[in-house]
């Protein structure tokens, strides 16, 4: 019982995470049907920002607003640079655009800083944990589902209670009606991708705090979990993209802990196989939006 | 529409300045025609200087001491050709971007010294990219006597089938122990994961370890399979137990939480811990673990630390792994990388194995006495107690593995410092 406890609140942080990431994909989605695999951008660039800002003397306490602050300049200039240029394009092209945003991204950390691994030091907390019980709880993870569960409900008033948030939500809805209702539609992409940036900033703070380091791929992996979780949850659907993450990460732990020895390192592959069972019953996803076909 | 000029006009730039990096870059690898020799490094001797005097054979002392303000008369002989297949992507860039620079850094110096025998040595690097066979093609048709290549398979093999098997391809800076074929003339220069996993193994038991904590990828993944294989299997033949054996996802996972519970339930803090990952994982693993209270373990690793970074990473302190040469400070080895820039690249201690690699080459050329690919490579796979940068290398009698001994170091104040010497 201890154990699934453990696990449990391990799959919470790890998912904590995802949700965010997800939650940041998902927006997005749903203004543009964009699905963006550039935002593991939105780390890789505060990534190495952290490595900079360490060489020089700062903390962490001025380097998580600094990764926040860049993911959200990096969305919208990823925004104004790439995806402004192609509005109103097929899924398609947009899809593609996003993998040329990632691919130019990467190419050039490669190419103008380097190759390897560059280090940085991690909070001396991060692996802190407290015995409640029989149970070892990492610092870490309540940390994360705690500031995960305020930025959730942030989110959601700044959604549901704000002009901003109606009209993201009616662009959300029916893009073209909204405008004709008078909704700015420059405003609301930029504040999506903004929003989508914060909420890629603030996973992206532990993120590469677990991390320890920055290579220029290093937003491959967790733009896979965000697009992964998104997809789990149901594309557009924001409350799917938490329960898409929270669902990811917990899969991944219980997984990992329950196979038997010997397979455990097929973890992955459970988990996929486990979401291809969920696209067979399900295939819009956990939650799964009704799509307005744009013609 | 200003911005979308704006816009077009960085993007030219943009591109206008990688053409230019790039261009940058093949002028530090040797010159326009790709030769060593016509960049400085056969420098004519200064007008008030006497030039001098020339090396004969392969003297790899006189070649690194060489003055580049003080050459010896220019080498007048054949070139030697030596063919340099490099990755410069995320996988291997860490090692072959360095590696391009420093062997015609090299020549450069061979050449100043008088070359080989009176022979100038000419480098050409091509970038492997997405077709390491043209690439090989390429230099071929240049005439490239011998080849340099990358780390890992996907490379390597293409070039030997490009070559038809009859080059010497050196893999400098790989331990993969199927990418050796001596029969196809492919050549590691270094030892392989066995026999840094082994040496580790028998370390751990030399200092009273004799419980271990392994983490794999899985039996037969190579490198992150392997080297643990090797250690386990050395470890236990030596009386040593295994007490938890965990995966993970090489260079990915940095979050053990899992892995951790496991361990934690089974050891008491006096075992040894190995495993192939990357530095940044195994810095994450240790606070997790030292998080669980488990606080006496002791890290043990291969060269992935070294190619990680390990030295810089605050969290590395302590950690003992198998680098593939100390460079001693004020050493004329430090000197050479310090010289051609590649000291300060992300992997110096790799560096000698890319220098050895092209000495090892020309070496074959001296013992065949012959230009032709297969000639050298037949002269190569019979070289016994050369005597490199990097350490004595054998290949008589081998797959195309080197037998060279491990230093076994451990990450003190930031610095490796020299526990041991096995094999």
């Amino acid at each position: 019982m201890s154990e699934l406890l453990q696990n449990l609140i391990d799959g919470l942080g790890r998912g904590s995470i995802y949700a965010l990431l997800a939650l940041g994909v998902a927006v997005v989605f749903g203004i543009m049907h964009l699905l963006n695999f550039a935002h593991g951008e939105l780390i890789t660039i505060p990534g190495y920002l952290t490595y900079w800002a360490f060489n020089n003397g700062w903390n962490w306490w001025t380097v998580v607003p600094l990764i926040v602050v860049s993911a959200v300049i990096t969305s919208l200039i990823i925004e104004r640079v790439a995806f402004s240029r192609v509005r109103g394009a097929s899924d398609f092209t947009l899809l593609l655009t996003s993998f040329g945003v990632h691919f130019i991204v990467s190419a050039g950390f490669l190419l103008y800083v380097s190759a390897s691994v560059k280090p940085y030091p991690r909070p001396t907390w991060f692996a802190k944990t407290l015995a409640v019980g029989s149970l070892n709880i990492e610092v870490f993870d309540l940390v994360v589902i705690a500031v995960t569960v305020v930025v959730l409900a942030g989110t959601t008033w700044l959604l549901q209670r704000t002009m901003f948030g109606l009209a993201l939500r009616a662009a959300a809805a029916d893009f073209d009606a909204a405008r004709l209702m008078g909704v700015k539609s420059d405003s609301v992409i930029r504040g999506a991708f903004a929003l989508s940036g914060f909420l890629a900033g603030i996973a992206g703070v532990f993120w590469i705090m677990r991390e320890g380091q920055v290579t220029p791929t290093a937003g491959i992996n967790p733009m896979l979990q965000g697009v992964l979780a998104a997809l789990i949850g149901g594309l557009g659907s924001l409350r799917g993209a938490v329960l898409g993450g929270l669902a990811l990460g917990l899969a991944e732990v219980l997984l990992r802990s329950w196979l038997p020895v010997g397979i455990q390192n097929l973890t992955t592959g459970f988990v996929f196989v486990m979401i291809a069972l969920l696209f067979i019953f399900r295939p819009g996803g956990l939650l799964s939006v009704p799509q307005v076909e744009r013609v | 529409m200003k911005f979308r000029q704006l816009m077009g006009l960085l993007l030219a730039l943009a591109m206008f300045a990688g053409a230019c990096s790039s261009g940058s870059d093949a002028a530090e690898t040797p010159s326009d025609d790709g030769t060593a020799s016509d960049d400085g490094g056969a420098e004519e001797p200064s007008s008030d200087d006497e030039a001098a005097p020339a090396a004969t054979g392969l003297d790899i002392d006189a070649i690194l001491s060489a003055d580049l303000d003080n050459c010896a008369a220019e080498p007048t002989g054949e070139s030697i050709k030596v063919g340099m297949v490099m990755d410069f992507s995320e996988a291997a860039g860490f090692v072959d971007v360095p590696g391009s620079e420093v062997v015609p850094y090299v020549a450069q110096l061979a050449n100043c010294a008088g070359g080989i025998n009176g022979r100038p040595v000419e480098v050409d690097v091509r970038e492997s990219g997405d077709d390491p066979a043209l690439a090989t093609q390429e230099l071929i048709d240049w005439g490239a006597q011998f080849f340099i290549g990358p780390p890992f398979a996907d490379a390597t093999l293409p070039m030997q089938q490009t070559g038809g098997g009859e080059y010497a391809i050196f893999a400098a800076a790989s331990t993969e122990p199927t990418l050796a074929d001596a029969a196809n003339n492919t050549f590691l220069v270094t030892f392989d994961d066995n026999g840094q996993s082994i040496a580790s193994a028998d370390f751990a038991l030399s200092q009273g370890l004799t419980r271990a904590i392994i983490f794999t990828e899985g039996e037969g993944v190579p490198y992150s399979g392997v080297n643990p294989d090797a250690f386990k299997a050395a470890f236990t033949a030596g009386g040593g137990e295994i007490v938890s054996e965990q995966t993970y996802t090489w260079f990915v996972d940095t979050d053990f939480s899992s892995q951790v519970n496991e361990i934690a339930s089974v050891a008491d803090g006096t075992e040894v811990f190995f495993s192939a990952g990357a530095g940044f994982q195994i810095t994450a693993l240790r606070a997790q673990m030292e998080g669980q209270g488990l606080d006496g373990i002791t890290y043990m690793g291969t060269d992935a630390f070294d190619a990680t970074g390990i030295t810089a990473d605050p969290g590395g302190e302590g950690f003992i792994h198998t680098p593939h040469t100390l460079i001693e400070s004020g050493s004329q080895l430090e000197s050479v990388l310090a010289d051609s820039g590649t000291l300060a690249s992300d992997a110096p201690a790799f560096m000698p194995l890319y220098i050895d690699s092209m000495f090892l080459g020309i070496q074959g050329i001296l013992d065949c006495g012959c230009n032709d690919p297969a000639g050298i490579a037949e002269a190569v796979k019979v070289i016994s107690d050369f005597e490199g940068t990097s350490g004595s290398i054998t290949y008589a009698g081998t797959n195309g593995i080197p037998p060279k001994a491990v230093s076994i170091v451990q990450v003190t104040d930031g610095a490796n410092v020299l526990l041991d010497t096995i094999g």
